[in-house]
């Protein structure tokens, strides 16, 4: 069989905003992720009678975001009836997950476009969701199963050596670029606004432009009290929606759609459960090695900020430049609803590819339970 | 009229106090306040004083709302812009300025605006009401009246009402009526006096106190000790009190009194310089709101140490510890032995309190129309126990006025009628009387709808007594169970009360109420002996008295007959767990509710776990599953939430939706009464409940949420203990499933054993040694 070129041809996300106290508190979100597809649907052109399938990743797939939620965005949404719709679940990687199964999908010649989307409302549904119930057995024998994520932050702090004031400075960094880009209306073009019982929300929530190493350092541990890491080098709780539009070359090529980046190729790894934040290194050597490059031919990474910790010790690892690293900031400024980041780091390394005239990109996160997941993107 | 929407004008401290206690009560109510000077256009800035005054409320402790979202029945405003607005009001209360000048010209403004029939009244402490309404329209003098609130307007029960000549009698009445059963205030009619009741004398008590102490050289520590706690009267005496209202209201309120008295009244014999209460002022040493006054906090050195002043030298050293033979004696002798004493502070309360009572009763009538009212207003305006004329009997009217005698002092006339009769108030034919200012005596009235059991205790033998509680019973067919043990715990005596209530009420009686008029519904189980117990090691004696307990409360619940429960102050732990077995509660809103157990390291186990399970699990507005209910009955009693009013105790679950509250403490008995006697028709016990428990997966959830805890320094070693004991518990233990119903009789088991397990804990046996040394919970 004919191996096909899958394209990134459209990204969008909702404002992101602080779980519990934000703007979006009051969003459905299933509503939320039906407003950013329809979005897309406008903003890049696609047909929909041609999308095949709607994949959504969500990290707690219940209550508003429950049953097949993604059937049921393609309703919100006025998709046709015969766009078939699934939902996905690789915790913090599920919309990454999402666009990877697209891309198998279409490899196969399964389809020619998908809307591949990630919700989470952390306002709505709890982290580990209404009824937490643990294996007990496991929770005895193998407790890092169900380690806090906090705790795996603190471990990786403390094995690679992290200081305190490396992740603030990382914390700050992020903050000054995404204000930076927010400022110069570098964000505007990737979000939908979400309308909300009359009101309009149309800007991120969680960045704070003002924060200084100073406020920071006074902050106290967040997750151990003998521990570096505190609210500031976390990424926030959050309500976010994102969606990207994945099609094969030809078709994109076809329908004069314009593609953002081609997916060179993808990986998944276990890691160790108690430091789960390393889970990108693993997964982007296999990702590098499929793709036939180097870290240093990467031009553009989007690591998600799960926490400080782990993001410079992945860094650290990968040898990964972070001067090319969330060049609009990362998630510890813009907040990381946990089932929308994938796409929303894949859509947005595909998007600063094409802004800034690069050659190839990586997207990497961390899974809660020990895992990591990684895009590399060239220019389409 | 019913008063659907009022109005507070002056966002300061009392104004905006009054604005959330009528919001408490359900009452939507507009705040405004004057315009900033220098604020900018903006719409919301304008409003700043009032929006400011509610935000800082909202931080305040004590709270003056009673839950946070009384505060959305509060709306901010402004007296430009909102002005308007005040013609939707009913009552309009002003609280701005104590200068009559600028009231004058507010209420000439809102005599444009205000509509017929509506009220408005003053919460001025200082000014006559003549003074406030000359020049003023009829009409606004019909509808004018002085609503004397006391500070903070939440907590202080007393409200004193003063009409003037003109004011239209049905507003006095419907704005009395509103203040006593929706406000939940003690209303005290006064004349228009200097001071009107409370302040009069209390101002009095405080400069004489004041002034004796100096000239007999009586420290600060002595002066609190000896006219605080043997007097009935709260423990800040008199310099801890003064640091509490602020040493600078004393030369505002002296310079007040000075200026409106009438030159014949003794006040001006006591006014004299106090140099040291100038330099403390001025130095910033305003009292509690400042850097201290009479007392201070000195930090130094990373301590604490509570200093008092030196009244001769102005300089601080530690609160010296007060040893002094009158107030030892107090304690078994009461206020009686105390001026009886011949050291230095028996003949410093004599020389105080004999001037204080000897001024109260030159005064009535003309503050007030009789004896109970200045009682009244001094004990729920001051928190006194007894009012003067209740403090005057307990010294003995004819020894008092003896006394004077000898020593030459004048005796006023209503204290030689006391002395020649039966004293101030007597027990006459079942009704307690009160001496007349003819010299006759006459009832003392309740207002229709207020019951006391002190009344009923009058009339007649209890049904059943023990040391710990009583029967009493309330007419119509309700029983009252009346705990009286200290703080009113529970001990086996009580369930034997208990008991017996079981085999009395449904042979002629058709409904129970638990009640008492102590400071407190109760504070739990009886520590000490649990203590006692354990330091014996009569392990059986514990168990058996959480059986006892468990078999009491289930039987309470279980019997043919309704069960209200009627708090007032703490219902902790076991308290709380009586509150859970009734089939209704009727809640003083001043009730503060919680199961407190894992504060002295062991769980509820009268029931508190199995009952607050079935409530939450109940509860539609949870997320369906089986864990839902679990983890919020491991939040509320694992971390020994107290609800800090019967609000709170709704959103927590400790009431039910439909628990009735009510705001005046002498109406609580009536309405419990009411309640029961509603649930008679039909009644039918509430049949056991299955609940569906997770079992060790639920358990295991938990232990990781505790372990988080733990790391973050939120959960000590011993929290650890008590919380994964609870975890096992509220889930059902090791064989349940949520398949599987699990029982109430099999939860009140592991309740049992639970409590039994950690009770042996040397961590457990710290925390409740700790406990009742110090009453305060231990964190090991």
């Amino acid at each position: 069989m004919m191996q096909r070129n899958v394209v990134i041809a459209g990204y969008a996300r909702s404002p992101f905003t602080f779980a519990h106290k934000g703007e979006m508190v009051k969003l459905r979100p299933d509503e939320m992720a039906a407003q950013v597809v329809r979005g897309l649907l406008e903003r890049s052109g696609v047909d929909p009678k041609d999308v095949e399938d709607l994949i959504v990743g969500c990290a707690f797939p219940e209550g508003e975001q429950g049953l097949n939620v993604a059937r049921l965005i393609g309703f919100l949404a006025e998709l046709p009836i015969a766009v078939a719709g699934t939902t996905v679940n690789r915790f913090c990687g599920s919309s990454m997950q999402a666009i990877h199964m697209a891309a198998g999908s279409i490899q196969m010649d399964a389809g020619e476009a998908f809307l591949c989307a990630g919700i989470e409302s952390m306002s709505r549904v709890p982290m580990a969701g209404f009824n937490p119930l643990l294996h007990p057995g496991l929770a005895e024998r193998f407790p890092a199963a169900y380690i806090s994520m906090g705790e795996t932050a603190e471990n990786v702090a403390r094995r690679h050596q992290i200081t305190r004031a490396r992740q603030e400075e990382l914390a700050v960094e992020s903050h000054r670029k995404a204000a930076a880009a927010q400022g110069a209306g570098k964000l505007k073009d990737e979000i939908v606004a979400m309308q909300l019982n009359g009101a309009t929300v149309d800007a991120d929530g969680c960045i704070r432009a003002d924060t200084s190493l100073e406020a920071l350092a006074g902050l106290k541990p967040a997750f151990a009290t003998d521990g570096s890491v505190t609210a500031a080098t976390s990424s926030p709780l959050t309500d976010g929606a994102s969606a990207v539009l994945v099609t094969s070359e030809d078709y994109a090529k076809a329908h004069g759609l314009k593609p953002l980046a081609r997916i060179r190729s993808i990986a998944v790894a276990g890691c160790d459960p108690d430091v789960m934040g390393m889970g990108p290194v693993a997964a982007t050597n296999k990702a590098l090695k499929r793709a036939g490059l180097t870290v240093k031919d990467l031009d553009i990474v989007e690591l998600n900020e799960a926490f400080a910790a782990q993001a410079l010790a992945c860094a650290d690892e990968l040898g990964l430049d972070l001067e090319k690293a969330n060049l609009d900031g990362g998630a510890l400024a813009l907040g990381h609803p946990l089932g929308a980041t994938g796409a929303r780091i894949t859509g947005k390394a595909a998007a600063l590819l094409q802004r800034e005239g690069k050659q190839f990109a990586l997207a990497t996160q961390c899974i809660g339970g020990g895992q990591g997941i990684a895009t590399i993107l060239e220019a389409a | 009229m019913a008063i659907n929407q009022a109005a507070v004008i002056g966002a300061g401290v009392m104004g905006a106090g009054i604005a959330a206690h009528l919001a408490n009560a359900g009452v939507p109510v507009l705040l405004l306040d004057i315009v900033p000077p220098g604020a900018p256009g903006g719409a919301d800035d304008r409003s700043a004083l009032a929006r400011g005054a509610i935000a800082r409320m909202l931080k305040a402790d004590p709270a003056p709302f009673m839950w946070k979202r009384a505060a959305n029945l509060v709306t901010p405003g402004n007296l430009e812009d909102d002005f308007d607005k005040l013609a939707g009001c009913d009552w309009i209360v002003e609280a701005v300025l104590e200068d009559p000048k600028v009231k004058r010209d507010l209420y000439q403004r809102l005599e444009k605006v205000r509509k017929d029939g509506s009220v408005v009244s003053s919460n001025t402490s200082t000014l006559p009401l003549k003074l406030l309404t000359e020049g003023l329209p009829e009409r606004f003098a019909r509808d004018f009246l002085i609503t004397h609130f006391f500070n903070p307007p939440r907590y202080m029960a007393l409200l004193e009402l003063v009409a003037g000549e003109k004011t239209r009698p049905e507003a006095v009445a419907e704005i009395a009526a509103f203040g006593d059963r929706v406000l939940g205030k003690a209303i005290v009619h006064c004349k228009d006096t200097p001071g009107f009741v409370a302040n009069r004398i209390g101002s009095f008590w405080l400069q004489c106190a004041a002034v004796e102490a100096l000239e007999r050289g009586i420290t600060v520590e002595d002066a609190d000790a000896v006219l605080g706690r043997p007097l009935g009267i709260p423990k800040t005496g008199v310099f801890g009190l003064l640091d509490l209202v602020g040493l600078d209201l004393m030369p505002k309120v002296d310079a007040s009194l000075a200026a409106t008295l009438p030159p014949d009244d003794a006040y001006h014999a006591l006014r004299r310089p106090f140099p040291l209460l100038d330099k403390l002022i001025a130095e910033g040493y305003t009292g509690r709101k400042g850097k201290g006054g009479f007392y201070r906090l000195n930090r130094a050195d990373g301590g604490k140490v509570k200093e008092a002043v030196d009244l001769k030298t102005g300089d601080y050293a530690p609160a010296a510890k007060v040893s002094l033979g009158s107030v030892s004696a107090a304690r078994h002798g009461g206020a009686k032995a105390l001026v009886a004493h011949g050291d230095r502070g028996g003949l410093y309360a004599w020389a105080v309190m004999s001037q204080v009572l000897a001024y109260a009763a030159s005064l009535v009538p003309e503050i007030a129309d009789d004896i109970p009212a200045v009682d009244r207003a001094l004990r729920t305006g001051y928190n006194w126990k007894f009012g003067p004329f209740e403090l005057l009997d307990k010294l003995g009217a004819k020894d008092v006025a003896q006394r004077l005698t000898d020593e030459g002092r004048d005796v006023p006339p209503l204290l030689q009628k006391a002395a020649e009769t039966e004293g101030f108030y007597r027990v006459k034919d079942g009704r307690l009387q009160y001496l007349t200012v003819d010299g006759g005596y006459a009832n003392v009235e309740r207002a229709e709808g207020v019951l006391l059991l002190s009344d009923v205790k009058l009339q007649g033998a209890p049904l059943a007594k023990n040391g710990s509680a009583s029967l009493w019973d309330i007419g119509d067919g309700v029983v009252c169970l009346e705990v009286h043990t200290k703080m009113n715990t529970m001990d086996p005596e009580v369930f034997k009360i208990m008991a017996k209530a079981l085999e009395i009420v449904p042979k002629g009686h058709k409904a129970l109420v638990v009640y008492n008029e102590g400071t407190h519904f109760s504070a739990g189980a009886n520590l000490g002996l649990a203590m006692f117990a354990a330091n014996v090691g009569a392990w059986p004696t514990i168990e058996d008295m959480v059986a006892e307990g468990q078999k009491v409360y289930t039987a309470l619940k279980r019997a043919p007959f309704p069960v209200v429960a009627a708090p007032s102050g703490l219902a902790l732990g076991g308290g709380c767990e009586i509150l859970l077995a009734s089939d209704a509660v009727q809640a003083h809103a001043e009730s503060y509710i919680g199961l407190v157990e894992a504060g002295v390291g062991v769980v509820p186990a009268w029931g508190g776990c199995k009952e607050l399970l079935a409530r939450y699990a109940a509860d539609p507005r949870r997320p369906k599953g089986p864990m839902p209910p679990v983890a919020a009955a491991f939040e509320t009693i694992g971390l020994a939430k107290v609800a800090k009013s019967a609000y709170e105790a709704k959103e927590l679950g400790f009431l039910r939706a439909g628990d009735q509250i009510t705001f005046n403490r002498e109406r609580l008995l009536a309405d419990a009464k009411q309640r029961a006697l509603e649930l008679v028709e039909g009644y039918q016990p509430p049949a056991p409940v299955d609940l569906f428990l997770p079992g060790p997966s639920g358990k295991a959830s938990l232990a990781f949420a505790l372990r988080d805890l733990h790391a973050k320094g939120q959960a000590t070693e011993h929290d650890m203990v008590v919380a994964t004991t609870l975890a096992e518990v509220l889930t059902g233990g090791a064989k349940a499933d949520f398949t599987e119903p699990t029982s109430e009789d099999a939860i009140l088991k592991m309740e049992r054993a639970a409590f039994m397990r950690l009770v042996k804990t040397p961590g457990t046996l710290a925390r409740v040694e700790h406990m009742l040394e110090t009453g305060k919970p231990l964190r090991n």
